[in-house]
């Protein structure tokens, strides 16, 4: 059974005239990980501040493990908090940063219990070999370790992770988030990640809490989130999805590409029509369609490893994406400056509006 | 090609300009070797000599010229210095990382602070005076008074340099310590403070060297014992000898040796990040 | 199950505890005898003593005295007359160290060697200026034995000359430092830009370069005014009594004891202090120029 360990009640913060957390509450499981997602600005790292206690919010409650800590200060939470730039202590070793809260925390550690735990924790993040390195003596994923071993080297329940993967290169992304997950299946701590990168969020979180303005728009499982995302707003910061507008009226939807049967329709202030880039398929600009049909221009495609994005214009000048998954076989190739048809199945688009349910 | 022609012109004139600061300079440095005690602090040197050095030290046989009282004064002008760096810095730091903070009345309590080195010397030192003389009713001392008026002007320079240092100090190295549990006050101590160290040093620095040197208020503030800068001035009122310009030239020196030691403090920690640049190079 | 008592809001007292010694120290040892200044400038002066018994009658007599009121006019004079030289001698120079030199060590080292000075006492670089400027002093010999002139120039010291001379070579480097500094963070690129359209450098020093090293200007003034004003060592080592400043006015009262006349000029001198920096501080504010 799933038990709350932390939870968020009404909060809201204010910085100024800008409102940075608008009345947000969310529930969070023993053991569970979490994204949050949203466009910068969308309140997302103020939420992380604010469970870290770096910040106070004016409205609201913040529990963890059943307290109340809203207005407790930061170094009496024990909840671990790694920074987007690392925030490493320039001047320690590699294991004076990571035995750092232990030789100086509330708790004292005797010198050798320190090294020692500090030492496991280095090999823990395979760092071993490095503990008398200078910080600035290591490379930028290494310093993401040490930045990880440190905060669990306090053995937190809960973890808040800021971007931590934003700063290192693609390449060295994919093998952290490998690691983290590794890491947290081992350890069983419960992680909230903040991302800008909807790939990560989807690939990492158990669960996805999409925030935009400083309120939370959609929370639920990765694969909920990203097969029904529950507004246009979502459907954007996803990036996964071909947004049209156009109009929905008597369960039809009239847009770009004609006008299509739209019976299930969800309930938004705009009418929107959103397919997803891997649900496109592409036809010669002759081909004729019952379905609906969009002529777009090809512009280019780029290679993504385990698919291939292609890339099309359409009249008035809307980029829109086509995805094909590499497991279903070779792609097409198309031609620049062509002209073509795009098209999909119906049932799999998602169409929000005035007149949604 | 404006700047072809500007370029040689001014170089002439920032000649010119350090001829103008370091003239008088050279002059004193000159005049420190006249022949003595008959040679007087004047042009043409009679004959080069280390005469007034020796008399400075006690060293020549008793004239007409007394020495220069300034045996005592020195060492009350170091300790004095060594008094006002210490609690200048001590407050600076604080203040400066309570401004880290908005606050509400951060303006004005900043013009307060800056008010110090803003105040002409010969003003803090008459109303001090005035103070311990008319009000309360107590002796002006170079270690109590003086002191006092010390800090006023010294604390502000040094609230002003950990200012600048705190603005580009990156917080978050401070919010991961606490995140691990670790309190506020030991952060300061293991995180911050190790951070800022060569900030502190130039404002220690900074404070020790004014304070050295400061003259309007000593003059009103201080008591009878004096002070290396009023033991300079009493030469002022009577006549000067060549003697006062071998103690600059020593004092010049003995100033450098102090910003040497600085300088090399300084250039150990920047040696020892560029060390570590150059493993991660390797490596 | 949830812990209520936790959820108060905490006082966060560290950012007073932080700044209350300094704002103690500041109040006892800079308001206060400011305010003495001005509370002493009221009392009653006899030969030898002081009584608080309010009277007008010292600021009455410095009004009346043409020493004092021409102590007060010979100050603002001195003050505009150094602030003028210091800029002059002071602009060009920032402007070939900040803006004109291209390395960066160079003008560090520039930088440096201008401060070096600072580091021999004050009253010792005063004094040095005498076997300068005297009727024997360097710079009479030096002109006589190149032929410039057949005698000796004798107002060159113990003259307001002499303390004009001696006060802009120990406050000019104030001016230099502010100024390129701001030069130093203009830039380049901007000046290219204009180049390229054809500006002269006329045009360019007076539309960009100028403006932009405006606050530098302005900081590096306040510096010397503060500390021009408050001088009274420069005048009274180089003038041979003969330049009175404020200051020179206050330490003399002070010596014979007549302190509420010392407060009625110390007053003044607050007040023209005050003026000058409010205005200075109207030009630029020297809270966002850190």
């Amino acid at each position: 059974m799933e038990t709350t360990v932390f939870r968020l009640e009404g909060v809201t913060k204010r910085y100024g005239d800008l409102v940075a957390l608008d009345n947000v509450s969310l529930d969070v499981g023993v053991n569970e990980y979490v994204s949050f997602l949203g466009p910068s600005g969308s309140g997302k790292t103020t939420l992380l501040r604010v469970i870290a206690g770096f910040e106070t919010p004016e409205v609201g409650r913040v529990f963890f493990e059943g307290r109340d800590i809203t207005y407790q200060p930061a170094h009496e939470r024990g909840i671990g908090f790694v920074f987007q730039n690392f925030a490493l202590f320039p001047h320690l070793t590699v294991i004076g940063n990571v035995g750092f809260g232990l030789a100086h925390g509330k708790t004292p550690v005797a010198p050798a219990e320190v090294d020692r735990r500090a030492r496991k924790m280095i090999d823990l993040v395979g760092l071993s070999g490095m503990e008398d390195r200078g910080v600035d003596q290591i490379s930028g994923g290494q310093r993401q370790r040490v930045a990880l071993a440190r905060t669990l080297a306090m053995q937190p329940k809960l973890v808040l992770l800021d971007e931590p993967l934003g700063a290192l290169d693609a390449n060295l992304r994919g093998r952290m988030r490998n690691e983290l997950r590794a890491i947290r299946e081992r350890l069983g701590v419960t992680f909230l990640h903040v991302t800008g990168s909807e790939n990560e969020a989807l690939a990492m979180g158990d669960r996805v809490v999409v925030l935009d303005r400083g309120r939370i728009i959609q929370s639920g499982r990765s694969d909920e989130v990203y097969d029904t995302p529950a507004s246009p707003d979502v459907a954007h910061f996803l990036n996964r999805f071909n947004l049209f507008e156009g109009r929905l009226a008597d369960a039809r939807f009239t847009g770009p590409f004609g006008s299509v049967a739209a019976p299930v329709a969800r309930r938004s202030d705009r009418d929107i029509y959103a397919v997803r880039y891997d649900r496109m398929r592409v036809l010669p600009a002759q081909a004729a369609t019952d379905g609906p049909a969009l002529k777009a221009t090809f512009v280019a495609s780029e290679y993504l490893g385990s698919s291939i994005m292609n890339f099309f214009e359409t009249a008035d000048g809307k980029v829109v994406e086509m995805e094909h998954h590499l497991s279903l076989g070779a792609p097409d190739t198309y031609e620049a400056k062509r002209d073509y048809i795009l098209t999909w199945n119906p049932d799999l688009a998602i169409v929000f509006g005035r007149e949604g349910r | 090609m404006e700047s072809r022609v500007l370029k040689p012109i001014l170089a002439v004139y920032v000649a010119a300009f350090l001829l103008f600061l370091y003239g008088p300079f050279v002059v004193l440095t000159i005049i420190s070797f006249q022949q003595g005690p008959e040679g007087g602090p004047q042009f043409p040197i009679i004959e080069w000599s280390t005469y007034w050095y020796q008399h400075l030290f006690g060293l020549t046989p008793p004239s007409r010229i007394a020495p220069l009282p300034v045996g005592e004064a020195l060492v009350r002008s170091l300790v004095l210095a060594f008094m006002t760096m210490v609690t200048s810095t001590v407050l600076g730091v604080m203040a400066a990382q309570a401004f880290r903070k908005r606050f509400r009345g951060a303006n004005v309590i900043f013009y307060l602070i800056v008010l110090g080195m803003m105040v002409p010397g010969v003003l803090t030192g008459l109303g001090t005076s005035l103070l311990a003389n008319n009000i309360i009713g107590i002796e002006r001392h170079w270690y109590s008074t003086a002191f006092a008026s010390h800090v006023v002007y010294t604390f502000p320079f040094a609230f002003l340099v950990m200012l600048a240092i705190l603005n580009r100090f990156d917080a978050s190295v401070e919010e991961a310590a606490w995140s691990l549990g670790v309190s506020p006050i030991t952060t300061f101590r293991r995180v911050t403070f190790p951070l800022i160290f060569p900030g502190v040093l130039s404002a220690m620095l900074f404070a020790f060297t004014l304070s050295l040197d400061e003259f309007p208020r000593t003059l009103f503030a201080s008591g009878r014992d004096q002070t290396l800068p009023l033991a300079i001035y009493g030469t002022f009122s009577v006549e000067i000898h060549p003697n006062i310009f071998a103690f600059g030239v020593l004092t010049t020196l003995f100033s450098f040796a102090l910003l040497s030691v600085y300088g090399i403090l300084m250039a150990m920690s920047v040696r020892r990040a560029r060390k570590m640049a150059m493993q991660e190079d390797i490596t | 199950m949830a812990d209520l008592t936790a959820s108060v809001p905490r006082r966060d007292n560290t950012t007073r505890l932080l700044l209350l010694p300094g704002i103690i120290w500041m109040l006892l040892f800079l308001i206060t005898p400011i305010a003495m200044i001005v509370y002493v400038s009221f009392w009653t002066q006899t030969t030898f003593n002081i009584s608080p018994d309010p009277t007008l009658a010292s600021w009455k007599q410095f009004f009346s005295s043409d020493t004092y009121v021409g102590s007060l006019w010979t100050t603002m004079r001195i003050w505009l007359i150094v602030l003028a030289t210091t800029f002059l001698v002071g602009y060009p120079t920032a402007l070939f160290v900040g803006l004109l030199v291209k390395s960066k060590t160079l003008a560090t080292v520039l930088l440096v060697i201008c401060v070096i000075p600072f580091w021999t006492s004050f009253l010792i670089r005063v004094l040095a200026w005498r076997p300068m400027l005297g009727k024997e002093g360097a710079i009479n010999i030096i002109l006589l034995k190149l032929g410039v002139i057949q005698q000796p120039i004798e107002v060159l010291l113990f003259t307001e000359l002499s303390v004009v001379i001696g006060m802009t070579q120990i406050y000019c480097v104030f001016m230099v430092g502010p100024i390129a500094f701001m030069l130093a963070r203009i830039d380049r690129n901007i000046i290219e830009a204009a180049r390229d359209l054809g500006a002269g450098f006329g045009r360019i020093f007076w539309k960009i370069i100028f403006p932009l090293s405006l606050p530098g200007v302005v900081v590096g003034a306040i510096f010397v005014s503060v500390m021009v004003l408050g001088e009274f060592a420069t005048s009274g080592a180089l003038s041979g009594r003969k330049v009175n400043l404020l200051g020179n006015i206050i330490v003399t009262q002070v010596g014979s004891l007549k302190w509420a006349m010392a407060s009625v000029v110390g007053v003044i001198l607050t007040v023209v202090m005050g003026v000058v920096i409010a205005g200075f501080l109207r030009i630029v504010d020297l809270k966002r120029e850190l």
